[in-house]
């Protein structure tokens, strides 16, 4: 991204002091949703361009209701308050219509140059949460409120939000398979390849600074390197026969991915360039689509060596292969929680597929959607949501929901099919 | 028994239609030409099956006379015809009975007509499953397909194997019949 952000923590002492003090309880049980007004910015220049600054409120009250923390509405504030210090507002007004926090911002847009300042309230305690001043071109608009929804999940819960983190996916919308990436929210896609073949399963690299994904360019599926700053594309594994389902390492050292020159689907380990291939499974079976552990100690892949398709786990060399699903017929797609406490993976039910978390040692598997047909989840940086591929009667394409299942939302917009989404890491 | 005899039967001259309606070029190509270009374009299941029957049918009527004209090419560019597909159950790559009976003709073929044509062997896969693991089924199948024609004198260094899972389906559709046309190994001669 060209951007050139400075981040100013303004008044980092109060905030300091805040988080010394104890989060908010956001999630106790019994407590009732906490209610967030968020104010459209208001505008420092004379002739303000208050049209497109609007776009800062709706993608904060967007980003802080899926994160189901809180429930967020855009609120025109009544007061002609200026300043920010909290001896300046009236809280009166907030705290009457039922508000316990409160998004105010300000911005300058001049010559294309964007000034804005976020500001978190906490409106019953009558007090600043955090603030943060960002700096960069009107086009930043989007991604620097995405920044400051993330920096309010911070306050909130002491751990940043995932929400200026992207989606790479399969879309058809040029008439073919093609890779493209977009903002979580489904904004800004854009294609990464534009081969006119088939492109499958993108998967970054743990910097989100490349894209892994298998191509019949070449007339063989094979997998290739992709750089999302510029076109640099580099073959990485060409082997005879099938080069798919990539993963990058979490340490970035390493990819693994099925390959099939052996006859059959075997997993293996490759340095990012292609070099020392290290075969990890040896069995008549198919073996493919690996996913790391988050600590690249283990991972988890699928294999039809009991007949149907199962999930089972190994450690990263290959030893002690374990099942993991236990029940369902055919389960495929596993995909490893960043905190590492979770699976989350698809189960063929009836005619189509669900999603399901599961431990990693086999216990507390959970069934996540119950419409439709749902593939391929894959996590959020934080671990607080999943994306995933659904066909539903309300709209197929790219959805996210929340770790529990609660929240989905059909995220991916525009002509074709979107398929196998995959999250970028922070 | 009576049921296998019609089978074989029907296969058999479906083969000789097939065959005859390929060795002949010309006559193919004119026939394509006369559809209706609208009819073409509509791609339900059920008449992208339809569509082949004339060709089919009205072939051999004209078959006498360009086999008169011109010999088998053994290099043609729809050589690919000469094959017919190899269908498979859901969730196997095991050859059934009449799976081994289609390949059996095709290695005939390849052994008469072309034994040192390159073929690839095409494995796909119906919509339903995985992206992933139908990449890996489909090869699986197109594989079974491969070392069967090797067993039958097809020289191995001829052959190839290429999977497009559910990629490339042959109908579109989600009903049984779309599906079991799409699981299936087909048979391409490359350059």
């Amino acid at each position: 991204m060209k951007i050139f952000l400075a981040l100013l923590l303004l008044l980092a002492s109060s905030a300091s002091l805040y988080a010394q003090s104890g989060y908010i309880e956001v999630t106790a049980p019994g407590n009732r949703q906490l209610k967030m007004a968020v104010a459209p910015p208001r505008s420092l220049d004379v002739s303000p361009d208050s049209a497109s600054a609007g776009i800062a409120s709706d993608v904060i009250a967007y980003d802080m209701n899926l994160s189901g923390l809180v429930a967020a509405e855009i609120h025109t504030e009544q007061s002609a308050d200026k300043g920010f210090p909290p001896a300046d507002i009236d809280f009166v007004p907030w705290l009457s219509a039922g508000f316990d926090m409160l998004v105010r911002s300000e911005y300058s847009l001049k010559n294309g140059r964007l000034t804005i300042e976020f500001r978190l309230f906490d409106v019953i305690n009558r007090k600043l949460i955090t603030a943060k001043r960002y700096l960069g071109t009107a086009k930043d608009l989007r991604r620097v409120s995405h920044a400051f929804a993330d920096e309010i999940l911070l306050a909130l819960t002491g751990e940043k939000g995932p929400f200026t983190t992207r989606i790479a996916y399969v879309s058809t919308q040029t008439g073919n398979k093609e890779i493209f990436v977009m903002d979580w929210d489904g904004h800004n896609p854009l294609p990464l390849t534009k081969n006119g073949s088939i492109n499958l399963n993108p998967a970054f690299s743990p910097d989100g600074r490349e894209i892994l994904f298998t191509s019949y360019k070449r007339r063989n599926p094979d997998l290739y390197r992709r750089s999302l700053s510029n076109t640099a594309e580099v073959a990485v594994s060409r082997s005879k026969g099938l080069n798919i389902t990539g993963s990058w390492s979490p340490d970035g050292s390493k990819i693994a991915l099925a390959l099939s020159k052996d006859g059959d689907a075997e997993i293996y380990t490759i340095g990012k360039d292609g070099s020392h291939p290290t075969r990890l499974t040896i069995n008549p079976a198919l073996d493919l689509n690996p996913a790391w552990s988050p600590d690249g100690k283990q991972l988890a892949f699928v294999s039809d060596r009991l007949g149907k398709p199962q999930i089972f786990v190994m450690n990263a060399d290959g030893s002690g292969v374990k099942r993991l699903t236990i029940s369902g017929s055919y389960n495929v797609n596993p995909s490893w929680s960043p905190k590492g406490d979770k699976i989350a993976y698809s189960r063929m039910t009836g005619g189509g597929f669900n999603i399901f978390v599961i431990a990693p040692d086999g216990s507390s598997d959970t069934q996540l959607t119950f419409d439709g047909s749902n593939e391929n989840p894959s996590w959020s940086a934080d671990g607080r949501f999943i994306a995933f591929g659904s066909k539903r009667s309300s709209g197929n394409g790219v959805y996210v929901m929340r770790a529990d299942g609660a929240g989905q939302a059909k995220v991916s917009h525009g002509k074709g099919g979107h398929f196998q989404p995959v999250w970028s890491a922070r | 028994m009576k049921k296998t005899m019609i089978t074989l039967l029907a296969s058999i001259s479906m083969f000789a239609l097939l065959t005859a309606g390929c060795a002949n070029k010309e006559a193919v190509k004119k026939e394509e030409a006369v559809v209706p270009p609208v009819a073409v374009e509509k791609a339900e299941p059920t008449k992208a099956v339809e569509q082949t029957q004339p060709v089919e049918e009205t072939a051999p009527v004209q078959d006498a006379v360009v086999s008169a004209v011109a010999p088998q090419d053994t290099q043609s560019p729809v050589a690919e015809n000469r094959f017919e597909a190899v269908y498979f159950d859901f969730d196997k790559s095991d050859l059934r009975q009449d799976s081994r009976d289609v390949l059996s003709k095709n290695a005939d073929v390849i052994l008469k007509s072309l034994p040192n044509a390159k073929i690839q062997i095409e494995g796909h896969t119906d919509e339903r499953g995985s992206a992933e693991y139908n990449l890996a089924l489909g090869e699986h199948r197109a594989k079974s397909a491969q070392k069967y024609l090797i067993t039958l004198g097809v020289k191995a260094e001829n052959l190839s194997v290429i999977s497009y899972g559910e990629e490339k389906p042959a109908v579109s559709g989600s009903d049984e019949g779309a599906w079991a046309k799409n699981r299936r190994a087909e048979f391409v001669v490359v350059k």
